[in-house]
């Protein structure tokens, strides 16, 4: 069964590959859509793929800054929203409001505040602060009420119960936001690079878009598809092995 | 070991009757009870007559409208924050990430107090567990599962151990031999107990006084004792006296 899909998808893929390189070679789609070859002779280019080795860094390194601030900063605001009932109204508002911010629209104001280098990071950590903030605050939240009563039976205190109960029961909800987090903070730090960054795949995508070079453009769009599945992948990984591993309270 | 006391205890709660207004209705009480030290007391009666209000107010995990709850003379939520309360749900409150051993551990790190590998292994026997330390709560059947929770809530030597319906998610079959069971764990330290049951043969063969209460509001409608002797054998399920009393309690169960 699992040869067998495994099949469908490779066939599938095989597929797909070719008709891309059948419409792009007769140019059905356009002088915008190249054939595959085209594409992926980009990736046989020694400059070429030294200056997509160079924006990927960049951009990861954006990324993945931006990531591990938001996530802090959603995990640490969600615990005290948690702790702190008081809070939670208010910070809820406060996490939903952040999110529905227009990126074209505060854009400028991080360019301002964190500088074109800063912003790809600053637009990354936003979207991925609003996704722990929820995913944890609703794994903390789910955690079993009859467990939670037998704690506060035994006399645990507020802190005890977040620790042996509800942390270890949010980590897969935790887990989950992270993994879709991954692509948010791709996407923030691509779309943070076209406001004037000095590197990153978002510079390149804006700038080959403008000189008209369909086969880098594509090229780079493949690299990011790459890396946001590749880590979502890693992601999805960690996350059943940590359902696996703390099992679920109907247990 | 504790004494029990409810004075004049009655517990409402707001019930919202749609439109937005909200109707205050009496789910317990008045109730007045007094448990002594060491009594097995189970508490029966028929479904939302506040048998489970009443271990929550015990546990700590309620407030009476009016009147008090003392245990020992002091409200409940002091012996919370003595760690001498045990208490033991239905079902599905073990942590299902923790070892046998890892629950067993739990009312110790929660209490701050080191357990010692002697108390452990003690626990692990009582709830008849040899062997199955390191076994997480998904690969042990129900009744296994239930003997670790009993086991956890009695790891502290309780002054008071609550039994909220503990083998109500057991069939016939296990929930009978788990009744021999508990009393076979119980004696080994005597607590004051409560317990909730919907089984009346389940009363009568584990409590040494057994609690009727009446539709909501609930209320003590029969406090009868059970006068049969420790350890009870499964023959006493056979004799005259053991029909007589469980069917009593059954009629009074019945429409009044």
């Amino acid at each position: 069964m699992k040869v067998r899909s495994l099949g469908y998808t490779v066939v599938g893929s095989v597929l797909l590959m070719c008709a891309w390189e059948i419409a792009g070679r007769g140019g059905v789609l356009g002088r915008t859509f190249p054939a595959l070859s085209q594409v992926l002779d980009v990736f046989a280019q020694g400059p070429r793929r030294a200056l997509l080795l160079r924006s990927s860094a960049a951009t990861l390194g954006s990324a993945a800054l931006g990531y591990a601030t938001g996530m802090c900063l959603g995990i640490a605001v969600a615990v005290l929203a948690h702790l702190v009932p008081l809070l939670r109204g208010g910070l809820d508002r406060m996490a939903v409001l952040v999110n529905a911010l227009p990126v074209i629209a505060i854009a400028p104001v991080l360019i301002i505040t964190a500088g074109r280098e800063g912003t790809p990071a600053a637009l990354a950590a936003i979207p991925v602060f609003f996704l722990l903030y929820t995913s944890t605050g609703a794994g903390l939240r789910g955690a079993s009420r009859r467990l939670e009563l037998v704690l506060t039976t035994l006399g645990a205190s507020r802190w005890q119960r977040l620790r042996k109960l509800q942390a270890v029961a949010a980590v897969p909800s935790m887990l989950s936001g992270m993994k879709i987090a991954a692509g948010s903070a791709m996407i923030g730090a691509i779309v943070g690079e076209w406001f004037g960054a000095p590197s990153g795949l978002g510079v390149v995508v804006l700038n080959s878009m403008q000189n008209f070079q369909m086969p880098l453009l594509w090229a780079t769009v493949i690299v990011i598809a790459a890396i946001t599945l590749a880590a979502y992948a890693v992601l999805t990984l960690g996350e059943r092995l940590a359902r696996r591993r703390i099992g679920t309270c109907d247990g | 070991m504790a004494t029990l006391t409810l004075r004049g205890v009655t517990r409402s709660f707001q019930r919202r009757t749609g439109a937005g207004v909200k109707q205050s209705f009496a789910a317990l009480g008045p109730l007045d009870i007094q448990i002594g030290e060491g009594e097995f007391v189970a508490l029966i009666g028929p479904s939302g007559c506040g048998k489970s209000t009443v271990l929550r107010l015990l546990a700590g995990l309620d407030e009476p409208t009016a009147g008090e709850v003392q245990i020992n003379g002091q409200p409940p939520r002091e012996l919370q924050a003595q760690h001498t309360l045990g208490i033991a749900f239905q079902e599905h409150a073990l942590l299902p990430w923790r070892t046998v051993v890892g629950n067993l551990r739990l009312p110790f790190e929660v209490a701050n107090l080191a357990a010692s590998d002697e108390r452990i292994i003690e626990l692990v026997t009582l709830a008849g567990l040899t062997g199955f330390e390191h076994a997480r709560p998904a690969e042990l059947s129900g009744g296994m599962r239930q003997r670790v929770a009993i086991a956890r809530a009695l790891a502290l030597r309780p002054k008071l151990l609550l039994l909220d319906e503990p083998f109500g998610a057991l069939d016939a079959v296990t929930r009978r031999r788990m009744n021999f069971e508990l009393e076979r764990i119980w004696l080994e330290s005597r607590p004051t107990t409560l317990m909730i049951t919907h089984s009346v043969e389940e009363a009568v063969l584990l409590a040494d006084r057994i609690l009727v209460f009446t539709e909501r509001p609930g209320r003590v409608r029969i406090d009868t004792a059970v006068p049969f002797a420790r350890p009870r054998p499964a023959a006493l399920m056979r004799t005259a006296e053991f029909h007589r009393l469980a069917d009593e309690l059954t009629a009074s169960l019945g429409p009044a």
